[in-house]
């Protein structure tokens, strides 16, 4: 006796209810009940809320839970040899790219990739101490021999962050431009920050062959991407009314007012949002690791899975230095931007 | 109520004719690891224990290494069950420290690790089912070995094994998973899509039970070669099979004191490969919960638990035993 056996056969559905019934797998609850303990007493205070599976003890036709979550599998099942067939090639070249940095950054000899780091960050950030940093954090993460996982997580990021700035600008400079636009893609956005990773890594691992490195870059990008688009929507949108008016007085073409005025003027905000993508998918790291991506997440990972504690804190550590040297310099590279723009 | 009324007074008139030996036992914890097999056998286990042996049984989830960290530190959880011991030299430091009793071989046929193919790809090509096969054609296996996770016990041995065999020279690549899940998804995956697959998994596993795969021939198992390859830093790394793993039910001796006739069934609880896969099976196919592959064992097996009681827990769980 289920609880709401007599609504049905009030609404007189029980011979509905009980043709074709498929026996479904007996739960722990029918078997306790079979051994005489279920306690079938009825009380107010104890009516079940009327879920899928309520009803299905009362009414075999009515499907379980567990059948709605079958369906949406089967759904999405159908759905992808389609979605593979337009995303498999779209994103074949985030596989090359990522693999491409991946062989780049480990092949090549330390004594001429950390100097062209270092270059590199002495280039965007012009300080001393920046640099000075970077190249003793680098020494350091070489001589307790992290040094090629760590390149390995760089490289991933380089190729994530320059990705999801190629992508991101845009879509919020789009944004920026029409109101529907926004009001159709802050959801999205919304969405990709708060999901739990791992509920679109799951779809992931289905779409793509397990095996390719575009599945975990898939994740960084759609997880790092948000940053870089709303600080883009909301540099530009915040650009004096009052310029965009003198621009147009002037007779500025719409593209001419982009380049040369709003683009100039948001750049601080879109530079904070380029630094926020790369904090955001530095993250992403360890998370990406279980789908695979080598670096410091893995060695994460090893210390988490065999309680081995030293190598997790040490991997972390990693993981910090690394976002301490890339907000270093990419704030330092903001500071240079809003200096000239003063000196103007 | 009436039934309420009525095992009360079983406990009772119990109480008054076995006196103390018929006690009903108090709290328990139990592990549960993060595999299907493992879930089955708690589910069980609890099962019998509370309504059995009237215990309060905790199901506390972990992992192998966790759970035993948290045995030596504290002495909980009571019951570790699905204890793959063989990567774990803890698990015999504590119990010749004495912290763990070894009840039983609840896996009796042992686990087995090894390195698969798919069964239609043995078909196909019969000569891959060898190492040299292999290496003659990494092609046909898509020129790939799927690894298994950094941090997991056979992530080193394998790793020594790969090199031992020259299957790199012969231009298949290790590819190191990142997560269990991706492993087995790689497995569904090449199936459903037929695709050449090469790797390491183990049994008695739901992927194993679902989708036949055959063992790649490896040299039998030589203890010195193994031990060696399950150090990252060995010298003379060579090919060696893996031995049946012993996969136990061990408790903590304080448990074992506290509640001797739970151990006692603990003790004898043990399922067999073909038992547990043909479960394991049944819950793929069906899309059930591990719960309910518990059910499932607890309604088509009862000539095997029922053996495990003692006669009380027997009396007890009589209308279903019918």
């Amino acid at each position: 006796m289920a609880y709401y056996d007599g609504l049905f056969d009030r609404l007189g559905l029980r011979d509905w209810c009980d043709q074709s019934v498929e026996t479904a797998p007996t739960s722990m609850q029918a078997l306790l009940g079979q051994l005489g303990g279920g306690d079938t007493e009825q009380t107010i205070a104890r009516i079940p809320f009327p879920s899928l599976d309520t009803l299905h003890d009362s009414c075999a036709q009515i499907p379980q839970t567990r059948d709605m979550t079958a369906g949406v599998e089967n759904t999405f099942l159908a759905a992808r040899e389609s979605l593979k067939l337009v995303l498999d090639p779209i994103t074949q070249p985030l596989s090359w790219m990522l693999d491409g940095a991946l062989w780049l950054f480990t092949t090549t000899p330390w004594f001429i990739i950390v100097p062209l780091l270092v270059a590199l960050t002495w280039y965007v950030a012009r300080s001393i101490g920046v640099t000075l940093f970077v190249a003793v954090s680098f020494l350091f993460l070489g001589f307790i021999d992290h040094l090629d996982v760590a390149l390995e997580t760089l490289s991933i990021i380089f190729v994530c962050t320059g990705l999801s700035v190629a992508l991101g600008v845009p879509i919020g400079i789009a944004m920026s431009r029409s109101n529907t636009l926004q009001r159709m893609i802050v959801p999205i956005l919304d969405l990709l920050q708060t999901l739990p990773t791992f509920v679109y890594l799951i779809p992931l691992i289905f779409l793509f062959s397990v095996t390719e490195s575009k599945l975990y870059g898939i994740a960084i990008i759609l997880y790092a991407i948000v940053p870089v688009i709303r600080l883009t929507d909301l540099g530009i949108r915040l650009v004096d009314p009052d310029v965009i008016e003198a621009a147009d007085a002037f007779g500025m073409t719409k593209r001419q007012k982009l380049w040369g005025v709003q683009l100039p003027l948001a750049l601080p905000n879109i530079m904070a949002g380029v630094n926020q993508t790369i904090m955001m998918s530095l993250a992403m790291v360890v998370i990406a690791s279980l789908v695979s991506a080598p670096g410091l997440g893995v060695l994460v990972l090893r210390g988490i899975r065999n309680l081995e504690l030293g190598v997790g804190i040490v991997a972390g550590f990693g993981i910090v230095l690394l976002a301490v040297i890339l907000d270093r310099a990419s704030k330092a590279a903001l500071g240079r931007i809003d200096k000239n723009k003063n000196a103007h | 109520m009436k039934f309420k009324t009525f095992t009360a007074g079983l406990c009772l008139s119990a109480g008054l004719t076995a006196g103390a030996a018929y006690a009903d036992c108090g709290s328990v914890s139990i592990t549960e690891m993060d595999w299907a097999s493992a879930s089955v056998v708690t589910s069980v286990a609890s099962f019998l224990m509370t309504q059995g042996y009237s215990c309060d049984v905790t199901v506390v989830p972990t992992t192998t290494v966790p759970a035993m960290t948290s045995v030596a530190e504290t002495g909980q959880p009571d019951i570790l069950t699905e204890l793959w011991t063989s990567y774990t030299e803890v698990y015999e430091e504590l119990v010749a420290d004495g912290k763990l009793v070894e009840l039983s071989k609840v896996l009796s046929d042992g686990g087995v690790e090894a390195w698969w193919i798919p069964q239609y790809l043995a078909d196909a090509h019969p000569e891959l089912t060898t190492l040299e096969g292999i290496k003659a054609n990494p092609d046909l296996v898509g020129g790939l070995f799927h690894d298994c996770p950094s941090g997991w016990g056979c992530d080193i041995t394998n790793n020594n094994n790969f090199k031992a065999s020259g299957l790199a020279e012969a231009g298949v690549e290790r590819f190191q998973h990142g997560s269990g899940e991706t492993l087995a998804t790689a497995i569904a995956a090449a199936y459903e899509a037929q695709e050449p697959w090469f790797g390491y998994y183990w049994a008695p596993t739901s992927v194993l039970g679902k989708y036949p795969m055959v063992q790649v021939e490896m040299p039998p198992y030589d203890e010195a070669t193994h031990t060696c390859n399950g150090l990252e830093d060995c010298a003379t790394p060579g090919l060696s099979a893996y031995p049946r793993s012993n996969v136990v039910t061990a408790v903590t001796t304080d448990f074992s004191e506290r509640e001797p006739d739970v151990a006692q069934m603990l003790a004898k609880m043990s399922f067999t490969n073909a038992q547990m896969g043909e479960v394991l099976a049944w819950q793929e196919t069906n899309n059930a919960s591990n719960e309910e592959a518990a059910v499932y064992f607890l309604t088509n097996y009862k000539d095997t638990w029922a053996a495990w009681l003692n006669d009380d827990a027997r009396a007890r769980l009589s209308a279903l035993l019918q």
